[in-house]
């Protein structure tokens, strides 16, 4: 609870911090809105000429997508500090953390948040929810409410806890950032498409490597029912809010292992 | 209150242009080198040594940020790199570089985030802060964003943000660091009527020796991992007494001779500005001040001439160029 309490204070001066420089967060958090909706309209000019992509509408796109804009929004209040986390131990800003009588992993994740960010993607995810989720013939009832939002959570926790394993390399190697550039970055642009318009090889990595099909395909699939699903097991539509889960502890693991060894950089 | 026994650093480099993809060469430095002291609750130390000496890895190891690879460490009955969240509640770190202070709002809004996390009382949180505020000036600018203030007004506001929880020991790494001399003297005689005050152990790594000599009673001197000296500032100056600087300005570049006292005597041309100068430094102990005098009138032409009592500085100095052995 007490950790909430810190989270909440820190959170709020992250907003009024940023608010300081009223203009240009607004002009930036369009920026953001903007670069984001680019993809959509190229899917979007897409269907247009072709009415679907494998079996998948317009609509039905458009709400896969909405779900990584939406987790993603909040995976930068929370984890924007292990997004940036080998600038943070570069600058030695960690060695402050470890000054702190509170826990790593809760201090990097309550402490910044990337406010241009989340309002950038969470106001594209939401207008996208908005136009596609009455379109989609989705009843929704209270299992599927629940279902939603834990598949929200999941796919949260999928994010983070990525960010956190990436993170953690950060205590074995001093430059990490274009693993994370190709098996985050590179990886989410994919993930705006239903994942079986792509090779076997791909949907392999997306499933089991770089989970971002348990991010937004699978429960989408147990919300659409498209004929595609048919190539899973079923079962992954049912366990993928707990991916996240599983996950994000795994992630927590290698982070204590891995925070041991810690070198702090000289000044 | 702190213990510090054979604490050796190791850090592993990679040898340049000696490894392949795979395999590298490593070398193994030792940052800090078998160092031990201890240091009784209320003591101000000043830990001083060239940059790259080991100062700021023993202050981390100190502080719980980095583990001894070799030696233990115990502070305040806490190991610090084992029981880091309990330790780092009693302490309070303030780094002259790096600031905690959030840049975009006012200082009153770090301080109120510190007082979430580190739980302290409101009761004791507003004694604490008024108290501070009020022995650091700090009404005026406490509710400006700490973007408009100058380095000093900042570097005071993390001074107060390591203080407010009220801890027993505290860290200064180099908090003087691009102050003006009376920023700097406000620090000093802040941090000193602390320590009177609350008795509150205190080490200090500083570059200015004025900050060891105003401030601290203990001086540690680190220099290439390994404690080179250990004790009172005035037992330092004591010591290096017999130490004489003349520093004489001569008529003309004439050259001579002052042989007979052999290396003992250092002779350094510090002629500037058009005039012939020359510093002769010795150790009065080995050669009497009349004699080198009586040398230098005899085999110069004199203008001017001083004598000079060795300054910390310069002690300081030599220690670290290796010219002197302590």
């Amino acid at each position: 609870m007490d950790e909430l309490k810190v989270m909440a204070k820190a959170l709020k001066m992250s907003f009024h911090a940023r608010m300081q420089y009223k203009a240009d967060s607004i002009v930036a958090t369009l920026a953001v809105f903007f670069r984001e909706s680019t993809g959509i309209i190229v899917i979007y000019l897409t269907l247009m000429k072709f009415d679907t992509l494998g079996d998948w509408n317009i609509n039905e796109l458009l709400f896969l997508y909405s779900i990584l804009f939406l987790t993603y929004s909040a995976v930068v209040v929370l984890f924007a500090d292990l997004r940036d986390f080998s600038r943070m131990i570069r600058e030695g800003r960690f060695d402050r953390l470890m000054l702190t009588p509170r826990g790593l992993l809760i201090q990097l994740i309550s402490n910044n948040a990337d406010v241009i960010a989340a309002f950038g993607h969470g106001g594209l995810g939401v207008l996208l929810f908005i136009v596609s989720a009455s379109r989609v013939g989705i009843t929704w009832n209270f299992t599927t409410t629940i279902y939603y939002i834990s598949a929200i959570i999941g796919g949260i926790l999928i994010q983070g806890g990525m960010f956190v394993f990436f993170s953690s390399l950060s205590f074995y190697f001093v430059e990490t950032n274009s693993l994370r550039d190709i098996f985050y970055w590179q990886m989410r642009r994919f993930a705006g498409y239903p994942i079986s318009i792509f090779g076997k090889f791909f949907q392999t990595i997306m499933i089991y490597v770089v989970p971002f099909a348990f991010v937004n395909y699978f429960p989408a699939q147990y919300l659409l029912r498209k004929s595609d699903l048919a190539q899973y097991p079923e079962l992954y539509i049912y366990v993928a809010p707990l991916v996240g889960v599983v996950l994000y502890t795994a992630a927590y693991l290698f982070w204590r292992i891995s925070v041991k060894n810690y070198k702090s950089t000289g000044n | 209150m702190i213990e510090v026994k054979n604490i050796s650093k190791v850090y592993k480099i990679a040898k340049k242009g000696k490894h392949g993809i795979f395999s590298r060469e490593y070398e193994h430095r030792r940052a800090v080198d078998d160092i031990s002291f201890s240091i009784n609750e209320g003591e101000i130390v000043g830990f001083i040594g060239p940059n790259g000496a080991g100062k700021s890895t023993t202050i981390k190891m100190l502080s719980g940020i980095l583990h001894p690879d070799i030696g233990s460490i115990c502070v305040n009955g806490y190991i610090p790199y084992k029981q880091r969240k309990k330790y780092v509640a009693n302490i309070g770190v303030v780094f002259g570089q790096k600031s905690q202070l959030n840049w975009d709002l006012p200082l009153i809004e770090s301080f109120e985030l510190i007082r979430y996390i580190y739980k302290i009382p409101k009761k004791k949180y507003e004694k604490n802060l008024a108290k501070f505020i009020d022995l650091l000036d700090m009404r005026e600018f406490i509710n400006q964003p700490v973007r408009q203030l100058s380095l000093g007004q900042k570097m005071r506001g993390d001074i107060v943000a390591a203080l407010l929880h009220s801890p027993k020991i505290v860290f200064f790494d180099e908090p003087t660091i691009g102050l003006d001399v009376v920023a700097k003297e406000k620090i000093r005689e802040f941090i000193k009527y602390l320590n009177r005050t609350e008795n509150i152990t205190m080490i200090f790594t500083t570059h200015d020796m004025q900050d060891i000599e105003k401030v601290c009673d203990r001086l540690i001197i680190i220099d290439k991992g390994h404690k080179i000296y250990d004790g009172t500032v005035s037992e330092i100056k004591r010591k290096y007494a017999a130490r004489k600087i003349i520093e004489a300005e001569m008529a003309d570049d004439s050259a001579a001779d002052l042989a007979k006292f052999g290396n003992n005597v250092k002779i350094t041309d510090i002629s500037e500005h058009g005039k012939i100068c020359k510093r002769f430094e010795f150790d009065s102990e080995r050669c009497p001040v009349n004699e080198v005098m009586g040398s230098i009138f005899s085999q110069y032409d004199v203008n001017d001439i001083s004598i000079k009592e060795p300054e910390i500085d310069g002690i300081i100095r030599d220690i670290y160029e290796g010219e002197l052995q302590l």
